[in-house]
């Protein structure tokens, strides 16, 4: 249903490596009873994904809903435990299981054969059909998979869709995109005619969106392919009988169409009638805070890591220097969203109350240090061999000389490419939006699938990005001409 | 008169090349001595590894009767604070002012007070003739401007010794004067000086000793007026002939 991509696969193989495999429980798991002990049931969910999970504002506060939200809570309550949710990137879900972040995932997961490689899932607890989505003008043209010819169909990447498209409408282009949002951004301006999604979601889109139409297209679809489950960490039996209990107990009672389907569209209409964007300010200003706070500390972490590390490079130890040359080639080496997963799910794993935005902080700092580390070192590189020759002479030590000579001049050659450097950072901290980071990007995300609105609250997450860090710019240019002497 | 700077077998090779080869010389205090030769004899070399700004790769270097090639960087640096030196590129700060250039070591090194550092920096940019440009920036100086201001900054930390590499080579023609007399009248007020310089005119009037460097060694050393009539060697025969 979601897309999971390739390299997912292999951080979670190269942490496999990583991370000590003496977490995985014997058959008497004990899982049931340690969520018991501490009386609280963690559930990981990609809450962008309607009616299944989305989030309302509630008298101001941001809350999770669906009908997957209803099930946990369900579950919660039959085993006489707390729900707490945390809200995370889909891609992020499994490997959030692994390293025992959350106890559970629900959130409209297939529960496919590669996936159980790795996870135990409950029955399945609810199918749809696989719908598509389309313009309403174009109702007459398109009625099921054989009107399309020489058409573009997206779908959500990696996703179940994406591959009965391929498969069963051979003569059109297909277009995979992440994000259902997107797709759905794509086929109101007419990059794509029809979006292949889920039942569900197909009619919560356009239930929000009067020029949005759902068909049953009727793909050929193999039952055991779809259908949605919860997952659980390999093994952990206790929770999967528990869980198969809750869901009999719900289907017995049909409580999901009875109940939760019903509920989930009221809080989505709820949503789109009061999607002005103003109502979702506060979501803007708590990503604009997070956004804000990652930065400045990691600016500043980063930075004098950056300082100590730029130093041993130019030391005269040579173990500091191989070390500290291995580290900016690594970091440089490897993409941020790597590492921000590295941290918080490999060292998460160890230090398991580390929580995401600490995780994202060190990620990001550690990530900057090394480019900044490049900076100062072309920065005191360019000072003149004279200007330490002069100090030197004067009786002053190497620490004097870095202080009172090398590095204030140092600093005004390379301010230009340092604050290129954290303006960079800025942006570039929106990575941490997939480990579920309240960041602005997040929220942005938040605000798309709560409103079914995908540009305005692009553009304006790219106007808040831009001020501030046009903001940044100002201030980093003030400085600069108090540096300018002579 | 003691000895000031007791030079023995210093020897400096960087890689396969050999700039200086055993070269023994004492400089006694209040001596000024003009050490001349064409380029690349090791001149600079010679003079940088007085302060130890290049460790010779042999020999000792006795400044004040304590050896200075095999000391901490701790005591090295308390060694440096009396010994000057002005460069040809003149190497001022250009990151403060004149007269924070002339304080900086006093302030930072030597723990003066503020007024204390202030006081005396003015007067040394006075005694280089240049008080009215206490508060500019040296890029805003002419070269023989900076040159007498790294002067008054080497100053400033009392050495018993300076030590000048080529001051007056980087200069347009007619800065040179300006920067020649600053130095003729330290010359006179008797600190000891080792200057590497091509001022052949400065070298006569000024120095109590002529050292004729080529080759890495000193090959020839004498009173002025004796080295520039009657040089010995062959080597500074060809060497005056060819520049005066």
């Amino acid at each position: 249903m979601k897309s999971k991509k390739i390299w997912i696969t292999l951080v979670i193989l190269i942490m496999m490596l990583l991370v000590p495999l003496g977490k995985v429980n014997a058959a008497s798991d004990g899982y049931l009873q340690k969520i018991k002990d501490k009386g609280t049931l963690v559930v990981g969910t990609s809450a962008d994904y309607p009616p299944y999970e989305f989030t309302v504002k509630q008298s101001g506060k941001t809350t999770y809903v669906g009908l997957d939200i209803e099930i946990a809570k369900k579950f919660a309550k039959d085993l006489g435990v707390k729900l707490e949710i945390k809200n995370m990137n889909f891609d992020s879900l499994l490997v959030a299981l692994e390293t025992h972040k959350v106890d559970a995932v629900i959130s409209g997961m297939n529960p496919t054969p590669e996936r159980q490689k790795s996870v135990d899932f409950s029955n399945v607890y609810y199918r749809g059909k696989q719908y598509m989505l389309i313009n309403k003008k174009d109702a007459a043209l398109y009625k099921n998979i054989h009107s399309f010819k020489n058409k573009t169909i997206g779908a959500q990447a990696g996703s179940l869709q994406y591959d009965l498209v391929k498969k069963q409408m051979k003569n059109n282009q297909i277009k995979g995109l992440a994000k259902l949002n997107d797709l759905v951004i794509a086929l109101e301006s007419g990059k794509v005619n029809a979006v292949a999604m889920e039942e569900a979601t197909a009619k919560a889109f356009a239930q929000n969106n009067t020029s949005l139409k759902v068909i049953n297209p009727e793909f050929n679809v193999d039952s055991s392919q779809t259908g949605s489950a919860m997952a659980f960490p390999k093994g952990a039996t206790s929770l999967v009988q528990a869980a198969n209990k809750t869901i009999a107990q719900i289907k017995k009672k049909n409580l999901i169409n009875k109940q939760y389907i019903p509920l989930a569209g009221k809080y989505m209409t709820n949503n789109s009638k009061k999607n002005s964007m103003w109502n979702y300010w506060t979501y803007f200003a708590k990503g604009i805070e997070h956004t804000l706070i990652i930065t400045v500390v990691s600016v500043f972490f980063g930075f004098i890591l950056g300082v100590l590390l730029a130093l041993l490079r130019l030391s005269k130890s040579k173990l500091g220097k191989v070390i500290a040359t291995a580290y900016i080639e690594f970091v440089r080496g490897t993409p941020l969203m790597v590492q921000v997963m590295f941290v918080y799910f490999g060292i998460g794993a160890v230090i398991q109350s580390l929580p995401a935005l600490l995780a994202g902080i060190i990620a990001v700092s550690l990530n900057s240090a090394a480019y900044v580390a490049e900076v100062i070192r072309s920065g005191i590189e360019s000072i003149p061999a004279g200007q330490t020759e002069a100090a030197r002479s004067l009786g002053m030590s190497q620490t004097l000389t870095y202080r009172y000579v090398i590095i204030p001049q140092a600093l005004k050659n390379i301010w230009p490419a340092l604050g290129n450097e954290f303006i960079t950072l800025i942006k570039e901290s929106s990575i941490v939006s997939i480990i579920g980071v309240g960041d602005l990007m997040y929220q942005m995300q938040l605000v798309q699938s709560a409103t079914y609105k995908g540009v305005i609250p692009i553009f304006i997450t790219m106007v808040i990005y831009f001020v501030m860090t046009f903001g940044l710019s100002k201030v980093l240019g003030y400085f600069e001409g108090r540096m300018k002497h002579a | 008169m003691p000895n000031m700077i007791e030079i023995k077998n210093l020897e400096k090779s960087f890689g396969d090349n050999q700039v200086l080869k055993n070269i023994t010389e004492v400089v006694k205090k209040g001596q000024v001595i003009c050490v001349i030769g064409p380029s690349g004899s090791g001149k600079s070399t010679f003079l940088r590894c007085l302060n130890v700004l290049e460790k010779p790769s042999a020999g000792q270097i006795i400044f004040e009767g304590q050896e200075l090639t095999h000391i901490s960087e701790i005591e090295l640096n308390k060694l440096r604070e009396r010994m000057g030196m002005v460069f040809q590129s003149f190497n001022l700060f250009p990151n403060m002012d004149v007269i924070n250039n002339v304080k900086l070591a006093p302030l930072k090194v030597k723990k003066d007070m503020e007024e204390e550092a202030t006081q005396k920096a003015g007067q040394l940019l006075e005694q280089v003739g240049l008080a009215d440009k206490a508060e500019q920036f040296p890029l805003s100086l002419s070269g023989g401007q900076q040159q007498r201001v790294a002067i008054a900054r080497a100053l400033a930390m009392d050495p018993e010794v300076m030590l000048f590499d080529e001051p007056t080579s980087a200069l347009d023609p007619e800065m040179v004067g300006e920067v020649l007399k600053v130095m003729k009248d330290l010359a006179e007020s008797g600190m000891t000086m080792i200057v590497v310089t091509h001022e052949m005119g400065f070298a006569k009037e000024v120095a109590d000793q002529i050292w004729f460097m080529d080759e890495g060694y000193i090959q020839e050393k004498g009173a002025p007026d004796e080295f520039f009539a009657n040089p010995k060697t062959s080597r500074a025969k060809e060497f005056l002939s060819k520049i005066l």
